[in-house]
């Protein structure tokens, strides 16, 4: 039996594992916001910027059938923008892609 | 055109179709918000005899000698029940049984193989096994009545599940009001939501609600606002009006998330605590169980252009 205090404790190890994880960390926020009539928007925001946003946003419209594109935000970074109520579907498509964990996406919005 | 589009808006009502609430409760959010939650004790505790008697039955290896013990022990007093629950069944076993029985008890482990090599038994074996089954159920819950100690007899090592068993049994004992038991449930008027026009929403009972929670309305309010990625405030009659088309139940949904963050105990999910800043952080100091927790601040964060660019640049310039 080893005494635990001796053992020794590799800061990094953390951090070394982190690193070939390939789903990325930190939340993704997705919100709706309401446009004219019954008209929406959806926001994607704290995708990794290590991912390619233009590639999934491609992907995305393809798959959604709806537009989308990739917004430069100063604070936020890149945002994925997406038309139409696609909480679920991003959700969804992003669960599955293995961008993002299931309890890493934050949904907002009503 | 316009009455129609106002009436259909609601995106919500792509998903799963929700059960008209009039009453609209913390614990119903609670349950819905967060399912895997540890601290769900009334699931937990419906659940946990049957996953135990499940575990028995898996973790058959090291129980052996437990299962036995209960097959031995029932058999005086749970016989004719048994019969009259099962009379078909016990007919045709019984013959079989008390040399089954003895293999089993003789042949520790063994019983899982028997059924495998010899292929004729087979079939009697499994009306045994569940006929044994539903005596160890029933031999279980007696037991417990009881005593809890299934372990004192016998010489083996408790298990993590019994040990469970045990103290949910004691913290029931020594305190039944806890929440573990029967949760109090915490009962709020549901918001007035009503429309004004075609493009605002009034939130009608919004510091009503402020009170019945102990928040500042200005806290809420931040939270809606930035929650529904909208404008909005509060008017003269101490209503809030929201820009944009709102339903009851969206604001319902937005409430709960609220209440789940910002009003709930995160430990041991009592409504009554207190919501202090302290630093620039926000604390939540629950007032019956002391414990105290930051809580997430709020931001809007990114806000999509939707309204008319050619506006927004007048106004900046």
């Amino acid at each position: 039996m080893s005494i635990q205090n001796l053992n020794t404790f590799d800061p990094f190890a953390d951090a070394i594992k982190g690193a070939d994880d390939d789903v990325q960390d930190g939340l993704v926020h997705i919100r709706i916001q309401q446009r004219n009539g019954r008209k929406t928007l959806t926001t994607v925001q704290g995708l990794s910027s290590e991912y390619d946003l233009k590639k999934i946003v491609r992907a995305c419209k393809k798959e959604f059938a709806c537009n989308g594109t990739v917004i430069e935000h100063p604070e936020y970074g890149e945002v994925l923008q997406l038309q139409g109520d696609q909480r679920e579907n991003i959700c969804q498509w992003l669960t599955k892609s293995g961008l993002a964990k299931p309890d890493q996406l934050k949904v907002h919005g009503f | 055109m316009a009455e129609n589009d106002d009436s259909v808006f609601d995106p919500s009502l792509l998903k799963k179709k929700k059960k008209k609430k009039t009453t609209f409760d913390v614990d119903a959010a609670m349950a819905e918000g967060s399912p895997t939650e540890a601290g769900d004790n009334t699931d937990k505790e419906n659940t946990e005899p049957a996953s135990y008697a499940d575990n028995v039955d898996l973790d058959m290896d090291d129980l052996e000698s437990f299962g036995k013990k209960k097959k031995k022990k029932k058999k005086p007093f749970n016989l004719e029940e048994l019969d009259s629950a099962l009379p078909s069944d016990t007919t045709v076993v019984e013959p079989s049984e008390p040399a089954q029985e003895d293999a089993v008890e003789d042949s520790f482990d063994y019983d899982m193989d028997f059924s495998k090599t010899k292929k004729k038994k087979k079939k009697k074996k499994d009306i045994d096994d569940l006929v044994a089954e539903d005596e160890k159920e029933k031999a279980e819950e007696k037991e417990n009545e009881n005593e809890n100690q299934t372990w004192g007899g016998s010489d083996r090592d408790y298990t993590y599940d019994e040990l469970l068993k045990r103290v949910f049994e004691i913290m029931h004992d020594k305190n039944p009001e806890m929440a573990a038991g029967k949760k109090q449930k915490f009962v709020m008027r549901p918001p007035q939501v009503v429309r004004i026009g075609t493009k605002k929403t009034s939130f009608a009972n919004f510091t009503e609600i402020c009170k019945t929670l102990h928040r500042q309305p200005k806290h809420l309010l931040d939270f809606l606002l930035a929650e529904l990625g909208t404008s909005g405030s509060v008017d003269g009659n101490s209503q809030l009006i929201i820009k944009g088309r709102f339903q009851q139940k969206q604001i319902e949904n937005v409430l709960r998330r609220y209440i789940k963050e910002y009003v709930t105990c995160h430990t041991c999910r009592s409504p009554d605590t207190i919501l202090q800043k302290d630093t620039r952080l926000f604390f939540l100091q629950c007032e019956t169980c002391g414990s105290r927790c930051s809580v997430a601040s709020i931001k809007s964060g990114f806000q999509a252009v939707t309204g008319k660019r050619a506006a927004i640049r007048a106004k900046t310039t």
